[in-house]
């Protein structure tokens, strides 16, 4: 890891000890998923909502050069001039350019994202021109030295105090910090900013290209002044912003100020469609003209990004920001440490597409797959998705790292190799020590648990128990489950590998457990290494296909999907394995969801009536909850179990900050995430807490040991197999 | 005056999309973005209110903007003007006195249900002056003109939008930019009234 991975640290370290945005950010993260709802409790089904936004962006993108080919001759039909921009570059020559022609002086904006990406305002104040932001957090901002760190919420990471402080050294005056003189302090100032104004630039949310309009959706109302006083306008519009139809915008503002701001409406919705009247002094006189209106349409890499058949994807971002809201990342360290233009998720995405491949790479690790941010978008985008996509393209292009690729190949590709390393640390580890908590198990290999103690490996792996569990296989079975443990089962939990063993044979079921069969490969995917995945992924189906079972069971969620899920897309372009792969994927079930229907069809899982002994709450695994889709059965089954009874906790869903090499290798964020997750289970006042997947566990197991040890954390399967009596 | 359309209610409604039956929904929306609603029976009632409303806000200097699918609109600014406040309807005055205005008065063509949003035709410069740059701005609405949602006022635009500038508004100018505690009047008006006129001139009739 090298000096930039150090200045990262040292920068989320910062911003952890940053009080002001600490208590800006969650509160923030409290209050948005309730109001998000409250906004849309008056529609019918967001889901139709989000369905019909997702499909009328992936036509468009689908048809980019037609949609923009008719948006470009409807502005010209009406009067307007349409530039086409390769770059930021391109496009600060030809508003020079513009700006020189109209003789423009002095300009004031209205926020737009493209502007920032491609730093116009520097370049326009080198040019000597006189620009200012007319939004308040960005005018603050740009008064600070400081870039948004939120795209709708540019300056949250402030408090008044702070904001006074910009104000005062603006207006070279004393501001005091109260909020409504703050408000119209600015309202002053930048009136007449807009009055002087000679040409306004704003982006566009929309671009119709039926009609020619774009649209602007505001709450402060500057880009509804920034149209109307100046008697210039230019429009820099990205390409993903444009949609064919009037009635395509209808789809988008039902769902953006609903997530962005959770707002029915923002305040203002303003739709300019060619050129329109201005009124202005010249030479002493009023006079009314049409408005002189430019668009320039900017690709800075997203004509090449519609034609990518899977990073198109992100025509679908309405630029909402809900996704950071949602972040359990970005709600720790704020948007300052993405270190770009466009933070979050969807950020890393969008710089990896408009900047860099190595841009993205440096912090596109921020991202844990947690999916909550996917379960909200309202384009739908599979933003982990499309970061995994990035990442296998920036190790195809520039490699892994010496140590990660020398365990990826070497070690984990190998499962002789591999479980004999384990089997020697189990021996080897120290004690583990209270508080140091152990973590995702291949990875340690990889030089990633510096500093910690080693994972607390059972004395006897699962796989040595198999002999003995096999003999109490029922004599004549039901149906063959191969188990399919995963690393964290096999080395760390063999109990609640025992567990889940017993639990299908009461079911009448035969249970075997193919011997070849090494890690899913999910680490290694996760990293980017897709040549080393498919490799693992080969050798596990050549094993489960020789085991000839009916059902493949697996207790982990995130082994579950990558079995079930990503098998099948490693092999797209492989004919042969891609059948083989889809072969297996037909045969995955998660433990839970398996064992509840079986339980169901038996009228076994009525809830209990019993005595309760223990109060149990529920962590929901991200991979279980958003990868797999499984929320239910393991609330069924634990209700079902004599002596449990259940209460939900706060945020059950949202990650404990495990997340595989990331609570490894950014432990400062991982710790915090685990803090909250350990504080709503004390909340709860239960004794239990229940988890179906082994990673969760883990690190749940860790946090408790330090901070509740009289709570217990129980795998699913281990609640059910106390109440068995075999 | 230029518009999108001159006439809304003939080129760009239907009963089937714009009547009365989503008032209801609207007011709730509108008032809960802090829009204020005065709901009136006719005209007559509804310069009544205005002439309280200039009393209570002390507005003295009034730009606003008429319509002329609603002729009595400007009867009414020249009755207010002959109580002695200056109301300045001419595109040119309105822009040399906008920023020292206190009040505004312009139209609204239809409101939406499901965000309490109004639809507003501004193409004209002085429609939108008078809407943004004084503290306080009223429009009147047919209360007969309402639409289920936003899918619904996309429909109505779309028959008639190929030109202009329009949009919606929705309460008044906010920001929730300083410790996102809502703050309201940033940039354009800080009180935002409907008017809303039950028996106004509908075309449909006729």
């Amino acid at each position: 890891m090298g000096t930039e991975n150090r200045n990262l640290h040292k920068e989320i370290n910062e911003k952890l000890q940053n009080t002001v945005m600490q208590t800006a950010l969650s509160r923030f993260a409290d209050q948005y998923p309730d109001a998000r709802l409250k906004a849309y409790e008056n529609v019918d089904s967001i889901e139709d909502l989000r369905d019909d936004l997702r499909d009328m962006k992936r036509k468009a993108v689908d048809n980019i050069e037609q949609v923009a080919n008719t948006f470009e001759k409807s502005v010209q039909h009406l009067g307007g001039k349409v530039y086409r921009a390769k770059d930021g570059d391109d496009l600060k020559q030809h508003l020079l350019q513009i700006c020189r022609e109209n003789n423009v002086q002095r300009i004031v904006k209205s926020k737009s994202m493209a502007t920032e990406e491609i730093h116009l305002n520097a370049y326009l104040q080198d040019n000597g021109l006189h620009v200012r932001e007319t939004d308040l957090g960005e005018w603050m901002l740009s008064v600070a030295g400081q870039k948004p760190s939120h795209m709708v919420m540019p300056a949250i990471h402030l408090d008044r105090k702070e904001c006074a402080g910009f104000f005062s050294k603006a207006l070279h005056e004393e501001i005091p910090s109260d909020i409504p003189f703050m408000i119209q302090t600015a309202r002053r100032v930048l009136r007449e900013e807009f009055l002087q104004a000679d040409m306004g630039i704003t982006g566009a949310n929309f671009g119709i290209a039926e009609n020619g309009a774009i649209g602007l959706v505001t709450n402060e109302g500057n880009a509804r002044i920034v149209t109307t006083l100046p008697r210039v306008h230019v429009v820099i519009i990205g390409y993903e912003k444009l949609i064919p139809k009037i009635e395509d915008a209808a789809k988008i503002l039902r769902l953006l100020p609903r997530n962005g701001t959770c707002q029915r409406m923002t305040s203002y919705m303003t739709m300019v469609d060619g050129p329109t009247p201005v009124i202005y002094k010249k030479e002493n006189k009023w006079v009314e003209e049409d408005r002189k209106l430019y668009i320039i349409l900017l690709d800075n890499g997203r004509l090449k990004a519609a034609h990518d058949p899977k990073l198109k994807e992100v025509y679908q971002c309405v630029r909402c920001a809900s996704c950071l809201n949602v972040c359990p990342i970005w709600t720790l360290v704020g948007g300052h440490v993405y270190g770009h233009i466009y933070s979050g998720g969807i950020g890393a995405i969008l710089t990896g597409l408009l900047s860099s491949i190595d841009d993205f790479s440096k912090f596109s690790d921020l991202c844990i797959g947690c999916r909550k941010c996917e379960s909200i978008c309202p384009g739908k985008i599979p933003i982990p998705d499309l970061i995994d996509e990035l990442r296998s393209r920036a190790v195809q292009e520039k490699g892994l790292k010496l140590p990660e690729k020398a365990v990826f190949q070497n070690v984990l590709a190998n499962r002789k190799v591999f479980h004999t390393l384990l089997r020697i640390a189990s021996v080897a580890q120290k004690p583990v020590q209270s508080g140091k908590f152990i973590r995702h198990l291949p990875l340690f290999f990889a030089g990633m648990t510096e500093g910690r103690s080693l994972p607390a490996l059972a004395s006897e792996p699962f796989r040595d128990r198999m002999p003995g569990l096999l003999k109490k296989n029922p004599a004549k079975p039901s149906l063959r489950a191969a188990f399919f443990s995963g690393c964290n089962l096999d080395f760390v939990f063999p109990d609640t590998s025992e567990s889940v063993v017993k639990v299908l044979q009461d079911l009448g079921i035969e249970v075997i457990f193919p011997e070849g069969q090494n890690c899913c490969g999910k680490p290694v995917l996760g990293m980017g290494d897709r040549e080393t995945g498919r490799k693992i992924a080969k050798k596990n189906i050549e094993v489960f296909e020789a085991a000839n079972a009916d059902v493949i069971i697996s207790a982990c969620p995130t082994c579950a999907e990558t079995l079930h899920k990503t098998y099948v897309e490693l092999f797209q372009d492989d004919p042969k394995w891609l059948i083989r792969a889809k072969k297996m994927a037909a045969k995955i079930r998660e433990f839970t969801s398996f064992v509840a229907d079986a339980y169901k069809k038996m009228g076994r899982l009525t809830p209990s009536n019993k005595q309760t002994k223990h109060l149990v709450t529920y962590h929901d695994s991200c991979h279980m909850k958003r990868g797999l889709g499984i929320t239910k059965q393991p609330r069924d089954l634990i209700e079902a179990s004599a002596g449990y009874e259940f209460v939900e906790m706060k945020n059950c869903d949202k990650c404990c900050g495990m997340a595989g090499a990331f609570g490894v290798k950014y432990s400062e964020i991982s710790l915090p995430l685990l803090e909250e997750k350990i504080t709503n289970i004390k909340e709860t006042g239960a004794d239990t807490v229940a988890v179906a997947c082994p990673a969760c566990m883990m690190q749940i197991q860790g946090g408790l040991d330090q901070q509740a040890p009289k709570i217990q954390v129980k795998h699913v399967a281990d609640i059910l197999a106390e109440n068995l009596s075999i | 005056m230029k518009k999108v359309c001159k006439d809304w209610v003939t080129n760009a409604f239907d009963d089937k999309l714009v009547n009365a039956s989503y008032w209801q929904e609207f007011e709730e929306n509108a008032k809960a973005a802090s829009a204020e609603i005065i709901h009136v029976e006719n005209l007559q009632s509804a310069q009544a209110a205005i002439a309280d409303l200039i009393v209570t806000l002390g507005a003295k200097k009034i730009i606003a903007v008429g319509d002329e699918t609603v002729p009595e609109l400007n009867n009414l600014y020249k009755n207010i003007e002959q109580t002695g406040l200056s109301v300045y309807t001419d595109k040119f005055d309105i822009a040399e006195h906008a920023p020292t205005a206190d009040l505004g008065i312009s139209m609204a063509e239809f409101g939406i249900g499901e965000t309490g949003s109004v639809c507003v035709d501004n193409y004209a410069y002085e429609a939108r002056i008078v809407g943004m740059l004084p503290p306080s701005h009223i429009v009147v609405l047919n209360a007969n003109h309402t639409v289920k949602n936003i899918t619904t006022a996309f429909k109505v635009i779309s028959r008639v939008f190929n030109r202009g500038y329009m949009g919606f508004i929705t309460g008044p100018s906010r920001t929730a930019d300083i410790e996102r505690v809502l703050s309201l009047g940033v940039h354009g008006p800080s009180r935002f009234f409907i008017l809303a006129v039950d028996e106004m001139t509908d075309r449909r009739m006729h």
